[in-house]
């Protein structure tokens, strides 16, 4: 009890308000050590993963990597294999959605419907993406970044559809009865099915490293560095006491998945879907206070799509900036979706593939135009975009403030239950990769767990640089093996989709209106 | 109600939805008394908002002294009072021990009617898996009893089913009741 109390006062003199402003301080000093350290040692040592992962071709001015090229032909490889399914197949989506192909009288106990698993995965998608994210994007890609984000989030759909079903599909009952579904298992299991089981594990166990490494970075050292930059934006906190942001954080991160407790993972849940739409309604409000300046912001975005003016590189500039950060927001192709979506209960795998397409759709093309609509119409994102002014969270907290100064103070709100309720999808995602490496056992995921919260301390605590490329390196080096996984086994998903298509329209499959 | 006048009741009908992932209380039998004690981990992790939520608020008074930042202080006081608020009412179930007093002959827990121990017909061990919709499923057991007007009321709730079985036999030798198994298998 002794030793909390001196923790406590610690924290409490080191957020003092006399050390406010004392730059160079003792304290000070330490975390800007500790900062410079930890980000010479991602430097150091994750140098050559982040240039491997984000390896560039030269086009005109810019250099465009290897990886959004990767992710964007595989997105558009999916719409025309599963001819064009996000346009063609959007309204039996919604239906099944609405649940019009669900037994009213059938429901089991303890069944997750449809609805509830696409609002669960929106609510893990729409967070610091659509809102840090955008503002990255805008900052270095300028306003024209926005078309290519739409572009990637429309195409994105038919990536989601492929992953999502087959997470559904190759799932599996661990001893404990743990239903556990993604990547790792359709690429084992949906490859020894084809007779490639060895490649099946060798990509397997790839995308579960990078998976762990991902929600290490940006499913957890990204968020809370991001929230921290919200309370400094927002309240004038020094970015050096992040730290106990991050201890505050981890203590709440750590009772979840830790303790196992119930409540506080129900009440996760039932909060952030209504941070989502106080986001949603803020950026309505913005929007419609500036009614009269959509038309020009729209033409801004196309503009700046196809010249790419201020932006260094030109339109492939804004181009690679979209992407990139369209995928970090949607993460299709990524497979983590995947993950999420496999403790769904249904018996079609292909209607929860179905359901999942409409979160590029909602997340993308809906929240993050909304957010660049904001950040364009507030005119503090001017040429040149090289980040070098206002960026990521701060640009888009800043757009907000231009309308009402309260809402710098609501998105303070909105971000820091995003950036939780993110760490806690993502310690779900890394937990699963980490117990189909090493296993199930209450040891063994304690280590993933407790290392879990020591990053989200270090995330809130250091200044990025180094670890931020790391933290996309890592999400965007799962689409990799993902990837790969997806191309050999779409026409498995396109037999599920025909099959059930089919059914529908014999009546097999009833219509509940 | 058949019309026999009997009751048709499924056992494996689960009576709470959620429960934790941990031993949240083992069975403590005194004498003429059998009550459940929250273990200490139960504890401990309730504790960790209530801590969490008593740090803000003073972290937002002393912001407020030193610097005079009442948004600063508002927000953060806002917070440590809706965490520590959650912390408390996580921790209350725990201390509102469930009760088998053989002296006033009456069961006694903080969420039901109290029952007289003369009406408890059996008890039943069901399972159930608890959906986290952001984390892990995980298996979760009841020990439930059984009253004689065909009244299902829940004595234990956790995922120590080792412990639970032998907590429900313990108990079923004090009441002198029968236990009855209805784990089945669940296939999500």
């Amino acid at each position: 009890m002794k030793k909390t109390q001196q923790l406590l006062a610690l924290m409490m003199l080191a957020f003092s308000a006399n050390t406010f402003a004392a730059e160079g301080s003792g304290f000070s000093g330490m975390v800007a050590s500790l900062s410079s350290a930890v980000d010479g040692f991602f430097n150091d040592y994750t140098g050559w993963f982040v240039s491997l992962i984000f390896k560039s071709v030269p086009i005109g001015d810019a250099n465009f990597p290897i990886i959004v090229a990767w992710l964007l032909l595989a997105a558009t490889i999916f719409t025309v294999y599963f001819g064009f399914v996000q346009f063609t197949r959007v309204g039996l989506s919604i239906d099944i959605v609405k649940g019009k192909y669900t037994d009213p009288n059938s429901k089991d106990e303890g069944e997750v419907s449809h609805f509830q698993a696409l609002t669960t995965a929106l609510s893990g998608t729409v967070g610091l993406g659509n809102i840090a994210g955008v503002g990255a994007a805008l900052a270095i890609g300028g306003p024209g970044a926005t078309f290519w984000m739409i572009l990637c989030g429309l195409l994105g759909m038919a990536s989601k559809f492929c992953e999502c079903t087959l997470g559904v599909k190759y799932r599996t009952i661990l001893p404990s009865g743990v239903v556990s579904g993604g990547p790792m298992y359709y690429l084992s299991q949906g490859f020894a099915e084809k007779g490639l089981g060895g490649l099946g594990k060798v990509l397997a166990v790839g995308f579960a490293l990078m998976c762990i490494l991902g929600s290490f970075g940006g499913g957890n050292m990204f968020q809370a560095n991001q929230a921290h930059a919200m309370l400094t934006y927002a309240f004038d906190v020094p970015s050096e006491y992040g730290v106990i942001t991050g201890v505050v954080l981890a203590a709440l991160v750590f009772s979840v998945i830790v303790g196992g407790m119930p409540s506080i993972a129900s009440v996760t849940e039932k909060i952030v879907p209504w941070m989502a739409l106080l986001y949603v309604g803020m950026a309505l409000v913005v929007i419609v206070a500036n009614f009269d300046q959509i038309g020009a912001a729209f033409s801004a975005i196309f503009d700046g799509a196809f010249t790419g003016a201020g932006v260094v590189g030109g339109f492939i500039g804004a181009l690679i900036q979209g992407l990139k950060r369209a995928t970090f927001s949607n993460e299709a192709g990524v497979g983590s979706a995947a993950i999420a979506h496999s403790a769904v209960k249904t018996k079609e795998p292909v209607t929860e593939g179905l359901v999942s397409l409409l979160e590029p759709f909602i997340d993308t093309v809906v929240i993050c135009t909304m957010t660049a609509l904001v950040i364009t119409i507030a005119g503090l994102n001017s040429a040149p975009f090289d980040g070098a002014g206002l960026t990521g969270v701060t640009l888009t907290a800043a757009s907000f403030t231009e309308t009402a100064e309260i809402f710098k103070y609501l998105l303070a709100l909105a971000v820091i239950m995003f950036a939780f309720s993110t760490m806690i999808s993502w310690s779900y995602y890394g937990l699963k990769a980490w117990t189909y490496l090493f296993g199930e056992g209450s040891t063994v995921e304690l280590i993933f767990k407790v290392i879990f919260c020591f990053f989200v301390i270090v995330g809130a605590t250091i200044q990025f640089g180094a670890v931020i490329d790391f933290s996309d390196a890592a999400i965007f080096a799962m689409s990799i093996f993902n990837i790969i996984g997806l191309y050999f086994l779409m026409p498995v998903v396109k037999q599920e989709l025909a099959s059930f298509i089919a059914r529908v329209y014999s009546g097999e499959i009833k219509r509940f209106d | 109600m058949n019309e026999a006048g009997s009751f048709d009741i499924d056992f494996q009908k689960n009576l709470i939805k959620d429960g934790p992932k941990f031993l949240s209380h083992t069975l403590i039998i005194k004498e003429h008394k059998a009550y459940l004690k929250p273990t200490i981990s139960a504890m401990l992790f309730c504790v960790v908002y209530i801590v969490v939520g008593l740090f803000l608020i003073s972290l937002a008074s002393y912001v407020y002294y030193e610097s005079a930042k009442l948004d600063l202080a508002i927000f953060l006081g806002g917070f440590g009072i809706a965490i520590g608020t959650f912390g408390i009412s996580l921790i209350q179930p725990f201390l509102k021990n469930a009760s088998f007093d053989k002296s006033t002959g009456q069961f006694e827990n903080s969420s039901d009617r109290n029952v007289k121990l003369a009406r408890i017909v059996s008890l039943q061990i069901n399972n159930k898996v608890v959906l986290r919709k952001q984390a892990l499923n995980y298996n979760c057991f009841e020990l439930n009893m059984l009253t004689k007007s065909g009244r299902r009321i829940n004595i234990i709730n956790h995922n120590n089913l080792p412990q639970l079985t032998a907590d429900a036999k313990k108990l079923a030798d004090f009441l002198q009741v029968e236990l009855s198994d209805h784990c089945r298998q669940i296939t999500l």
